[in-house]
């Protein structure tokens, strides 16, 4: 015979204020198998669980029903009471008399009620079928895989390898550094992104734990947590890495000019290239898609002025395959194309840039050596207008975010341009300024105090030229006028979006992205670094725009994450998964295509006892299972069964409403 | 030959015959039959909107519900007011089934609307239906050597979720027409500026700054005049340039063309019945460019090598 304890919870006025708590007591004791139920203020509590481990000795209970929220927020919680209490932990059931009653039903008590009590009738009746359940052992492959070589991907591999586990980082262009590397000074301090960037690029090409693989990008994952299996496609670099000295001779030599990437476009690179001077590898790599001897077979100047024979025309891209245990996704972001602002004249203004070319151009290792110029004619201008929120924070244009950094990196805009630039005037648009951060308020008001940068609240609503200027109108809502300011280059702080291949990379590793290309967390304020799939964790701006600080706060909490995950040498995994009854099992495979998971492969067994004959039926990994239930609903012959949620507990949850 | 539904609106029959004049010529020579719409009645331009919703609909409704009744797919306007309303109803009235109802109880008497007729401003029409080629193909006397700033003004580009055609910002369909008959449309800013509309009525001052501004950026952009395709921003601009010259102190002497007056020309039909002399800035001046070469500012010459694939090879 069950013997059912019930605990209702008010959840201090959350459940409390639109259901009756003790009334579904009452209705609770009423059941047969009930022989305790009692309800309290915060069940979750020390004193809460307390009253559980309790009644679970006192009326020797065989199942736990706890009426409270949603089991995704204390399932573990009540779980864990039952196993302190010497019981199995899988005999809880959670009825969620909070989000499925007293949330959604807050203008009438007595359905609230009525229905809360029907969630708990279920529970105990699917509790009485409950059976005794263990966590499952998963090994484990201690080795992380870091997609992603910006700030963001070296900080989290720099930290997982002090720990000791080995990371295999891969960089999609030929050097590590991303967006950061870019950079000019950074905020609040001004201090040179280069010089506190170029230190831990160099520490991830020697650190022993890691292996850095440039150039390179992940085709295919595959696997579940902790046992993972990447194929990565190396580009091939046409250089022979390990006999190249990185003398520079071949670029020095390489006829063939390319807009250069690093510059934002602003000079030439050639076809053979390092990105930048400070690049880690330190080796060159060929473009193919430039390289006049790749191209047409003729030409070669390169391997000619190599001494040490390290070009090689024939090389092939390389698939390589590592053995990983978890993922740390931060590709990182690209800037919006602000083509749309057409009443900009973005695109037939050459003297409107974007503040990563403005960022370019004042950088000291820069194409025009530090010094902003106009486009048009070079010249170095002495009114720039700086315009904010250019397609952030813009529904009609669609985005509708705040890029979050705008705000902080177009003051230390201001200041670069004062300090390049004595007698120039830096103008800024802005909406609002966000400056929330340690530091962050103060530096805006060094920007607008030591520089004297014109502050002026509002949108601008067209941009023309007139003569050799151009002339910017908007508004100055704080004067509540139309004004137009007479600009020499125009710098527009456009929208942060995702790197545009995230959407295929989250396709590839089975995670989620929201519909402006971000990777998805698993939970918005819990779970900010993990994503919805077991094992993959997101840093940096692959999530949402962040800036430095935060990026690396969230680069270390992934790194904190994996090392955690690979504390044992075994994980454990909640054992709701499915098993297939294989005498009953028809072959279909319809569970196959069904499963999200790709957790179902087919095996063939013997006919009968010792036939010869074989036929096919279908196995679960129970590492992948996440228990969704899909191969069950699917499967016409009954074979499959969900630990947690067998038949018996469903009907006898039917049954009991 | 192909045939058209057409709405002149009152502008066409009173201040704007010139407008309606030589659209009938483009028409007629790009073979496109013209069937105006039988006892059509006033769209409401801007007094119905601002005073009640269901009259805003319901006079272009009537109109559309007349339209329906001619076996024509398309309806063109000349007049941007005109267009705006009647578009703005259908497309309002299509995408919301419950309004579509209210209003056609208004206009029951007519018909039932079914929303089968496309509508399209002179300008849609010509970019659009006959095409930029077969515009060409029809230029005898091309106007080549004129300098043009195309003026589209705020109506037959905006909003763009009602009139679903060109640019809302920087449209260049006119200035693709124009280039078409031969002329130069010049680099102009200001091309969908307010032109200050009928204030031009009741404030002046208003319409003497909005299209001061604009005659001032299309004079730098260095046309010889302005091209437009809507009555009102044809009056403001040339009725009410004398006055913003006195008030600014300056010169524009642009005359402001309709788009079809310079279609009409360069397919051949004489000067004359263009009604020039219900402008009130002189034409004579701006078509004596016509035959001039324009030189082009010599652009640095890209060596044949740097064309293929964005490289370039020293």
């Amino acid at each position: 015979m069950a013997r059912v304890g019930v605990f209702v919870c008010f959840c201090g006025a959350n459940i409390a204020d639109f259901v009756d708590v003790p009334t579904v007591v009452e209705e609770a004791k009423k059941i047969r198998e009930v022989k305790f139920a009692v309800d309290y203020k915060y069940m979750c509590s020390d004193p809460g669980q307390q009253m559980i481990r309790d009644a679970i000795v006192q009326y020797r209970l065989t199942s736990i029903v706890v009426a409270a929220c949603s089991p995704r927020m204390h399932e573990k919680t009540f779980r864990k009471a039952l196993s302190d209490a010497g019981m199995n932990p899988y005999l809880l059931e959670v009825a969620n008399i909070r989000e499925h009653s007293s949330w959604v039903h807050q203008k009438d008590k007595k359905a609230a009620t009525e229905k809360a009590g029907d969630l708990v009738r279920m529970a105990v009746a699917k509790s009485i079928a409950n059976e005794q359940l263990h966590e499952i052992s998963v090994p484990v492959t201690k080795r992380a895989l870091v997609i992603g070589g910006g700030i963001a991907g070296i900080q989290a591999a720099l930290d997982i390898a002090d720990a000791r586990i080995p990371v295999t980082l891969v960089e999609r262009s030929p050097s590590i550094g991303g967006r950061m590397a870019q950079l000019d000074e950074t905020f609040p301090t001004l201090d040179c992104s280069q010089c506190i960037l170029t230190p831990k690029m160099v520490d991830v090409a020697s650190h022993p734990y890691i292996e850095l693989i440039p150039y390179s990008e992940v085709i295919e994952l595959n696997g579940y947590v902790g046992n993972y299996k990447a194929r990565i496609r190396k580009k091939a670099s046409y250089v022979n890495f390990k006999s190249c000295t990185g003398c520079g001779a071949c670029w020095q030599k390489c006829p063939v000019k390319v807009p250069n990437e690093y510059n934002m476009g602003i000079d030439k690179r050639k076809a053979i290239y390092t990105p930048f001077p400070q690049a880690v590898p330190n080796k060159p790599v060929i473009d193919a898609e430039h390289c006049t001897m790749l191209l047409k077979g003729k030409c070669g100047i390169c391997a000619k002025f190599c001494e040490k024979g390290a070009i090689d025309f024939k090389m092939v891209d390389e698939v390589i395959e590592r053995e990983i245990g978890a993922v740390v996704v931060a590709t990182g972001y690209d800037l919006w194309d602000a083509t749309p602002y057409e009443e900009y004249g973005v695109g037939r203004y050459k003297d409107i840039i974007n503040s990563l070319e403005f960022e370019r151009m004042v950088s000291a290792n820069g194409p025009t050596g530090g010094l902003p110029i106009r486009p048009s004619d070079g010249k170095v201008p002495k009114s720039v207008v700086f315009i904010k929120c250019v397609g952030s924070r813009d529904k009609a244009k669609g985005i509708e975010f705040c890029s979050k950094i705008c705000c902080m990196y177009t003051a230390k805009h201001a200041i670069l341009l004062h300090h390049k630039v004595h007698d120039s005037r830096a103008y800024i648009f802005y909406m609002d300024i966000r400056a929330a951060g340690k530091g962050y308020e103060e530096f805006v008001n060094r920007a607008q105090v030591e520089t004297g940068a014109v502050y002026l609240r509002g949108r601008v609503s067209k941009i023309y030229q007139k003569g050799d200027k151009l002339m910017v109108r908007g508004e100055d809502g704080n004067l509540g006028q139309e004004v137009e300011v007479e600009a020499d280059l125009v710098v527009l702080a456009t929208a942060i979006v995702p790197y545009k291949e995230n959407p295929a990379l989250a396709r590839l590793l089975g995670i989620s992205y929201d519909k402006y290309g971000y990777l998805s967390e698993a939970h918005p304020k819990l779970r900010p670094v993990e994503t919805a799939k077991a094992g993959i964790f997101l840093a940096g701006c692959t999530q949402a725009p962040k800036d430095i600080p935060e990026t690396v706060a969230q680069a270390s909490a992934c790194a904190a994450k994996v090392c955690g995950l690979f504390a044992g040498d075994t994980m454990k995994k909640d054992p709701m998964v499915s098993t297939v009854n294989k005498e009953f099992c028809s072959g279909c495979q319809n569970c196959v295509t069904v499963c999200p998971y790709q957790a179902i492969v087919t095996e063939d067994i013997p006919l009968g006892h010792g036939a010869k004959e074989t036929r096919t039926v279908a196995k679960i990994n129970e590492g992948v299972c996440q228990g969704c239930g899909s191969c069950v609903a699917i499967c016409r012959s009954m074979a499959i069964n969900l630990a947690g949620f067998t038949d018996p507990q469903i009907i006898n949850e039917i049954v009991a409403i | 030959m192909k045939k058209v539904s057409y709405f002149p609106g009152c502008s066409a029959h009173g201040t704007s015959e010139e407008f309606d004049e030589t659209v009938k010529m483009v028409m007629k020579t790009m073979d496109v039959e013209m069937e105006e719409i039988p006892d059509w009645n006033c769209c409401g331009a801007t007094s119905a909107h601002t005073l009640s919703e269901s009259l805003a609909y319901a006079l272009p409704l009537r109109n559309l519900v007349l339209a329906e009744k001619l076996s024509n797919d398309t309806m063109t306007i000349p007049c941007a007011s005109c267009y705006q309303r009647m578009k703005a109803t259908k497309v309002h009235m299509d995408e919301d089934p419950e309004l579509a109802a209210r209003i056609n109880t208004a206009v029951v008497g007519e018909g039932k609307y079914e929303g089968k007729v496309a509508i399209k401003s002179m300008l849609q029409y010509c970019y659009e239906d006959m095409g930029l080629e077969a515009i060409k193909a029809k230029v005898t006397n091309p106007i080549s050597g004129m300098k043009l700033a195309c003026y589209y003004g705020c109506l037959l580009t905006r909003p763009k979720a009602i009139t679903q055609f060109d640019s809302p910002e920087y449209p260049m369909s006119m200035d693709y027409i124009v280039e078409a008959l031969g002329a130069k449309a010049t680099p102009f800013d200001f091309k969908t500026e307010c032109c200050g509309a009928s204030f031009s009525i009741s404030d002046t001052d208003i319409v003497l700054q909005l299209s001061g501004k604009i005659l001032e950026m299309a004079k730098e952009s260095g046309a010889h005049a302005i091209v437009v395709a809507c009555p009102l921003c044809q009056s403001n601009l040339d009725m009410r340039q004398h006055d913003i010259e006195k008030k600014y102190n300056v010169k524009y002497d642009l005359p402001v063309f309709y788009l079809t007056q310079l279609m009409a020309i360069a397919f051949g039909f004489p000067k004359e019945k263009m009604m020039f002399s219900k402008h009130i800035i002189p034409v004579d001046s701006a078509l004596a460019h016509i035959g001039e070469v324009i030189e082009e500012p010599k652009k640095p010459v890209k060596g044949k090598k740097a064309v293929q694939a964005e490289s370039e090879v020293e």
